[in-house]
């Protein structure tokens, strides 16, 4: 049938979907990951990860045993490891909504490829943003009290403080992804159901599916829904970073005080989140074999973000500097100049070279399009994002105003266990994402196959 | 408490009423037979049990039917079934009562909670020493809860009692025994009648003083300018210019800093700019609070002070003038003393060889000083009978029978020439009286615990002869524990007297009749007015000869320690944890040496992560070599070695060490867990002195190990660029009177609506509605007081007086060598040190220091409060930022954004785990913190709220300056002024409205409440042209 209906006028973009695969074939090649028994890559990397869970869960139950005094955190340097890396988990958990509704509303049909396993990624990585937080007060017991509770005394947490807005937008974000999420996931929860072989599967799946039949009226309000949700989110991408940099921008201490910081950390965000993205998802697609779906143009499009925001955040790195010199403000001019001659100045320029001039080898497209060079890029990004925040974090606060104060920030083992630990526990969750959820939002891609658009009316539209 | 004699109970009227015979003889069972209702049995069923006693048992028999399962430690809770009179239960009282230090006493005020001594406070009445404590006088209430001192009499190791050690007292009296008193510096009346005593009893006895510092060479250079015994009492705030050669007067380890800080300040203090001010010239070593001071500093070795006094009392027409060896400085010095005659004063420090302390009072009496800044006394204790030395060998040849140690410790810090160890085990009976099972007490035959001053009655004199009573507080914690009079008397006498009867026997003839009147007024003044010393007769001075002088390659000069003294604090932990107020360096002492001599030794002081990795050297003089730490301190003199004594001590303790399963660091960060606490903490340096034991040595190699060894100080090198960080603002005299508010010329203009401000509509940071406007502040009653601060610069010394008593107020815990290495400790009140450089010379030999007290600053738009996200810090009404603990969760959000970073985590549990002794000492009035909450100075609100509520309770309005903070009362330089900002004529009101006064990062619009008065330097216009 395909043969006879040869007249449709060479497409202008690439297709999205290659291997000539059908619908059938779509949901085959995904579903089928969800019911069969994983390859032994994935037991292997699930017993790699859950062991560095184990061991996060050693770490906490460690610190909550003995106090914030087995991190390295000290005087000057109140916050160090557990701020960085909740910033750092934060950044990371923005690529995932940002593909699933900026990029929904912009009708980039190149994200139906990528949104699904972004957006889990998006909420593995704010459950452990949001455990830094938590973790890392003096009296975790006691962690409640941020939250605005009635209770007899009506004392109600201090609306002031930066770190309560955090805790409202961090899990405000976190909620809102986590129903998105899970909105688009419904079709595709119907598809498995209906593929389940056994009884407990098919409850199990039917119920997460609320009775989807694939009615016109389903799918009506599906999109409705999807789209109500997409314009939700959106805010909440730009907003939840900019909270976030709230934190430092807020305070008065030089090097956090700064105007730039929302745009700057929001660009970060996404910056991170990309490269996060394209790590998992050159292992994924090559491990699970769906190389047809997300294809190297996807890879494509994804640097080109890396580049674009690489070199947003490069910028501001500039700009501080340049406000730092204008300001004319002697401690505002020291905490730079430390920071680029300081003791911690190669932690500096790790985050310059990896955040700024790497990305730019993005400019040449043969390297764009080279797995090897993606997979390095994408790794040194976020080795080069997690150093700006501790850029800003610890070179900020271990020399402010008063020299008689200055100190100087050792990191301990458990500080590097922790960190390591925390992807144990990303990584876990993001394998048994992987394990039991298609991975790949089939309904979505069904719709961006040239099938989906027999008539051609969208490339009317265009 | 301690129950009292009653002496002379006023005498009633003599009649008695009585029922019968018996009542009146109170013959036997007369007494039981009145107890009860009815005659004895005729109450009682027939059989054992009475009716009650059988209900009793039924009920309880019950009770503990249904309770058998449950069991629970038996605690005893005991009440004040009799209370103590005068005791209200919360509301401490005030006893005066006198710390003996150094050979003499200084006054204090003890605050006592429930019986439990907590605080030393000055002694506000008293005529030289109304003002101000030392580190050492608030250091010792630890020392009085010091977990590892000695609790059991022993005798050749093992436990023996009080009545055996009498036994050998009694038994001494036939035969002609030798016997010698070793006795640490003492003022002691009684100490001096129990001395005659001994001297009657035993016709060969001996009494030797002993001092681990060294000789008293101040005193030797006055014997020899006049020619008898006598001893200076310097008048500093009679002086316009005073010389001090290598004296550290104004130092902590000083004898004289009780009175100098208070006069010496007042010479300085400039509440208007026509005031007058003392000019300060210092030729010192090392750098000494005393330099950072001066107004003019150079660095000489100690061994050059002679080629200087030489010098000076060459162009002051002295000596020879072949002496002088002119130099823009002496010549200017000279002349300067010269035009200030009788108002000048030159002093020597104690290391120095008394020809140098003799040519120098030589300057003073030529001058005519004598009279005016210095005041000649005759020294109430009658000389030694032999010196140390002698002593030794006599006690190396089997020649001593009985050796009693009072207080001191010899086999660790006596010269090891003498070999005081082998010496002591020929002695027949040696027996050492100390706080802790220490080197000697290892040693000696017997050892007595020695009961601390705050537990046993005492006496003595404070350095102007002023008379004062050691009233106890507590009874000894430890049975055993006698005083140096109750053991010395029981050698003296035979006989077993109590401290309380020994003094009030001494005392007899010191006081005016009714003896028991003037007595209690003695307790309760604290002293006894009108005892002070007399000036001795007009000493004729000899001829002033010159210092002989030596150069020598390398000098190594001995000092005693800023924060452990001669090692009688090296267990105290608040000493060990105080930063030395110049190096910033604890727990550790080094061999101090300029950045030349360091350079010409080839060894550094490697800034490693916060921390340092120095290089060790060894320092080898006589026979001994000692393995020290380096440190590098710009400043120092050149070729010269600074040490300091007193550490590297070797305490027993019988506290067992504390052990915790892996997954527990408790045993890490408790630094009660290690058995005693001073035990291997740096290294004892005595040894290394010569036999006389100098304070200078010349004949010191220097080897470097190449070893390194990590210290850790409080602060960082690094100089402070002050045009760009205006902290510490000074100016010269001349430039003061010029422009008395220069001190505001270094700062940007802020926004808000002062006279000072230049543009009212810059947008302020903060914003308008200000807690201070609602009006829940508005109404409260507290909003009347606005407490404020005022820290003058120009008389803080630095000497961190202020850090320990803010410690013992406010329950600051201590967390060790590494904890302070990792930047957490918790010293609510730092002394920031700063070395100030021209921009041309940034290493210049000799660069100014300046010393700045940083408590909380209290701002008025308080960074920290914003932030916190469960509002765990707040504003008082009455203006202060406070902490609230219980409400704290930890996020340390507050502690970053402090610009003045003054705000302290508990990182660990640090209070969880003291002794037991320790936790006595805590101020019942102050929140222990626990672990993971944020702590910081509170201005002493529980002594404002102490202060409001004793006005309210007497039906007054809180008094003027009422309020008085522990550091503001600790300072002796009274350099820290705390008051009602509301009340315009408050001394601190007064002293904000003063034209040196700034605040801190003013530009940031956080309006501290804290301001500085910023320091004058008065130089020289020869040396120093305008």
């Amino acid at each position: 049938m395909a043969d006879t209906l040869t007249i449709a006028p060479p497409r202008k973009e690439a297709p999205l979907v290659t291997g000539n695969l059908g619908i059938s074939e779509i949901t085959q090649l995904v579903s089928y990951h969800t019911e069969k028994k994983p390859p032994s890559t994935w037991y292997l990397a699930f017993a790699i990860s859950s062991t560095l869970l184990a061991m996060l869960m050693v770490m906490i139950g460690y610190l909550f045993w003995n106090g914030v005094g087995v991190w390295g955190n000290n005087n000057p340097v109140g916050w160090g490891w557990p701020i960085v890396n909740f910033v750092f988990w934060v950044g990371i958990g923005h690529a995932g909504t940002l593909i699933s509704a900026i990029l929904f509303l912009f009708r980039q049909r190149w994200r139906t490829a990528i949104n699904r396993s972004a957006e889990a990624m998006t909420l593995f990585a704010v459950i452990c943003a949001l455990l830094f937080p938590t973790i890392h007060v003096g009296r975790v017991w006691v962690i409640y009290w941020t939250l605005p509770l009635p209770n007899q005394m009506e004392m109600w947490p201090q609306f002031k403080s930066p770190l309560l807005w955090d805790v409202f937008a961090v899990s405000v974000y976190f909620t809102v992804s986590l129903v998105f999420w899970y909105v688009g996931l419904i079709p595709d929860l119907g598809t498995l159901r209906d593929r389940a072989r056994t009884a407990i599967r098919r409850k199990v799946t039917a119920f997460f599916a609320l009775g989807w039949t694939g009615a016109n009226r389903h799918w009506r309000n599906y999109e409705k829904t999807y789209l109500l949700l997409a314009a939700l989110a959106t805010p909440l991408v730009l907003s939840v970073h900019s909270v976030v940099s709230f934190d430092f921008a807020v305070s008065i201490v030089p090097g956090w005080h700064t105007t730039i910081f929302p745009p700057y950390f929001v660009a970060g965000a996404i910056f991170s989140g990309f490269a996060m993205v394209m790590t998992l998802l050159i292992i994924a697609r090559k491990v699970y074999g769906i190389r047809n779906i997300i294809t190297l143009d996807h890879l494509e499009k994804m640097a080109i973000i890396i580049l674009v925001t690489g070199t947003m955040v490069g910028f501001a790195y500039i700009t501080e500097f340049f406000i730092a010199w204008y300001s004319q403000v002697e401690y505002e001019q020291y905490a730079f100049l430390n920071r680029t001659t300081g003791p911690y100045a190669w932690a500096y320029w790790t985050m310059m070279s990896c955040n700024l001039l790497f990305p730019q080898f993005f400019w040449i497209k043969r390297l764009r399009r080279s797995i090897p060079f993606l997979f390095v890029t994408s790794i040194v990004v976020n080795v080069g994002m997690w150093f700006e925040r501790f850029v800003i974090t610890v070179i900020s606060l271990h020399r402010d105003f008063l020299p008689s104060s200055w100190d100087y920030f050792n990191p301990t083992l458990v500080d590097v266990l922790t960190l390591v630990g925390s992807f144990g526990l990303f990584l876990t969750l993001f394998l048994i994402f992987l394990r039991f959820l298609p991975m790949v939002a089939m309904a979505e891609v069904k719709m961006v196959l040239p099938e989906a658009d027999p008539h051609h009316y969208e490339e009317h539209e265009n | 408490m301690i129950a009292l004699p009653i002496v002379e109970a006023p005498a009633g009227p003599k009649v008695k009423a009585w029922r019968s015979l018996p009542h009146l003889h109170q013959e036997d069972g007369f007494a039981e037979s009145v107890q009860g209702e009815f005659i004895p049995g005729a109450s009682d069923r027939p059989g054992n049990a009475s009716r009650r006693n059988f209900l009793q048992l039924l009920g309880a028999s019950m009770a503990l039917a249904g309770l058998a399962a449950c069991r629970r430690p038996a605690e005893e809770v005991w009440p004040f079934a009799d209370r103590p009179e005068e005791l209200i239960p919360g509301v401490p009282l005030h006893y005066a009562t006198a710390m003996p230090l150094r050979g003499s006493v200084q006054p204090l005020l003890i605050k006592s909670h429930d019986g439990r001594p907590t605080k030393a406070e000055p002694n506000p009445n008293h005529p030289t020493q109304a003002a101000g404590t030392s580190v050492f006088a608030q250091a010792s209430i630890l020392s009085l809860y010091d977990p590892d001192r000695s609790r059991t009499l022993r005798r050749a190791g093992s436990t023996a009692q009080w009545d055996d050690f009498l036994a050998l007292c009694q038994r001494l009296e036939r035969g002609d025994r030798r016997i010698v008193v070793m006795s640490e510096e003492t003022s002691s009346p009684t100490a001096i009648a129990q001395r005659a005593q001994l001297m009657q009893r035993f016709a060969n006895a001996s009494w030797v003083t002993y001092r681990p510092a060294g000789r008293d060479n101040e005193a030797l250079g006055l014997q020899s300018t006049f020619g008898q015994r006598l001893r200076p009492l310097y008048h500093f705030d009679q002086a316009d210019v005073i010389v001090s050669l290598d004296a550290d007067f104004l130092g902590p380890t000083s004898r004289y800093a009780g009175y100098a800080m208070p006069a010496f300040a007042r010479g300085r203090r400039l509440s208007t700019p026509s005031d007058e001010m003392s000019r300060l010239y210092v030729a010192e070593s090392t750098y000494t609070v005393t330099g950072a001071i001066a107004d003019h500093r150079a660095p000489y070795a100690a061994a050059d002070i002679g080629v200087l006094v030489n010098s000076l009392a060459a162009e002051l027409g002295l000596i020879a003038p072949e002496f002088a060896q002119p130099s823009d400085w002496t010549t200017a010095i000279a002349r300067d003393l010269q035009e200030a005659g009788s108002r000048s004063l030159v002093l020597a420090g104690e290391h120095q060889p008394l020809e140098v302390h003799a040519l120098s009072m030589a300057i003073n009496s030529a001058l005519g000083a004598i009279g005016t800044t210095v005041t000649l006394v005759d020294p109430p204790e009658p000389q030694d009978d032999t010196d140390l030395a002698s002593l030794t060998s006599e006690m190396q040849d089997g020649n001593v029978d009985v050796l009693l140690m009072l207080g001191v410790n010899p086999v660790y810090d006596a010269p090891p020439e003498l070999d005081f160890a082998s010496a002591l085990s020929r002695v027949g009976d040696s027996v050492h009286l100390g706080m802790h099972v220490d080197e000697t007490a290892r040693v000696a035959t017997w050892h007595v615990p020695q009961a601390h001053y705050l537990e046993t009655w005492g006496d003595g004199r404070d350095p102007s002869g002023i008379l004062s009573v050691t009233q106890p507080l507590i009874a000894p914690l430890y049975a055993d524990a006698k005083s140096a009079i109750e053991v010395l008397g029981a050698l003296a006498s035979g006989e077993d007297q109590s401290g309380y009867a020994l003094v009030r026997t001494t005392w007899q003839p010191l006081l005016n009749a009714p003896f028991e009147e003037s007595w209690r007024r003695v307790l309760h003044d604290g002293f006894l007015a009108g005892s002070e010393f007399n000036a001795a007769e007009a000493p004729t001075r000899q001829p002033a000869r010159a210092v002989r002088t030596e150069s020598s390659a390398t000098e190594l000069v001995f000092r005693l320690d800023p924060t452990v003294l001669d090692g009688g604090f090296a267990n105290n932990a608040w000493c060990q944890e105080l930063p030395d107020p110049v190096t910033k360096i604890v727990w550790d002492n080094v061999a101090v040496m300029s950045p030349a001599t360091a350079q010409e030794l080839g060894v550094t002081a490697h800034y490693n992560k916060g921390r340092y990795d120095v290089d060790v050297i060894a320092l080898t003089a006589g026979t001994q070599t000692v393995e020290l730490p380096v440190w590098i301190l710009p400043g120092h003199a050149d070729r010269s070695i600074a040490v300091n004594l007193g550490y590297g001590r070797n305490l027993e303790s019988d506290r067992p060490r504390r052990r915790t399963p892996i997954w527990d660091t408790g045993d890490l960060t408790d630094i009660y867990g290690q058995g005693a606490l001073g035990t291997d903490i740096g290294r004892n340096v005595s040894v290394l002195r010569d036999a006389a034991g100098s304070g200078i040595r010349t004949d010191v190699q220097v080897t470097v190990t190449g070893r390194r060894y990590r210290i850790v100080t409080t602060q960082d090198h690094g100089v402070l660029n002050v045009s760009a960080r205006p902290f510490v603002r000074m100016a010269t005299l001349a430039d003061y009177r010029a422009n008395p508010a220069f001190a505001l010329d270094y700062e940007a203009p802020t926004p808000g609506s002062d006279e000072k401000t230049r543009f009212e509509d810059y947008p302020t940071l903060w914003e308008d509605n200000h807690p201070d406007r609602s009006a829940a502040i508005r109404d409260s009653a507290y909003f009347r007081n606005q407490w404020g601060m005022v820290i003058d610069l120009n008389t803080c010394t630095g000497c961190n007086a202020c850090i320990v008593a803010c410690q013992a107020e406010n329950n600051v815990q201590v967390v060790g060598k590494t904890e302070v290495g990792n930047g957490r400790e918790l010293h609510w009140l730092r002394l920031d040190r700063y070395f100030i450089t021209d921009d041309d010379a940034p290493l210049d030999a000799n660069p100014q220091m300046a010393m700045q007290p940083m408590p909380c600053q209290h701002c008025e738009n308080a960074p920290c409060e914003s932030v916190c996200p469960v509002s765990a810090t707040v504003h008082s009404p009455d203006g202060t930022n406070q902490m609230i603990y219980n409400r704290c969760i930890g996020t340390r959000y507050c502690a970053n954004n402090c610009p003045y970073k003054v705000r302290r985590f508990n990182f660990f549990a640090w209070s969880k785990h003291i002794p037991v002794t320790v936790q006595m000492a805590q101020n019942p009035n102050v929140s222990v913190r626990s672990r993971g909450v944020m702590e910081k100075c509170s201005f002493c609100i529980q002594r404002v709220r102490g202060a409001q509520k004793q006005a309210r309770l007497e039906a007054r309005p809180l008094a003027r300056d009422e309020v008085v903070t522990a550091c503001q009362s600790a300072c002796a330089a009274g350099a820290i002024t705390f008051g009602d900002l509301n009340d315009n004529e408050s001394s601190v009101a007064v002293q904000r409205r003063n034209p040196r006064s700034y605040t801190m990062l003013a530009e940031l619009n956080v309006r501290p409440r804290v301001s500085y008065l910023a320091r004058v330097r008065n130089p020289n216009p020869d040396l120093e042209p305008a």
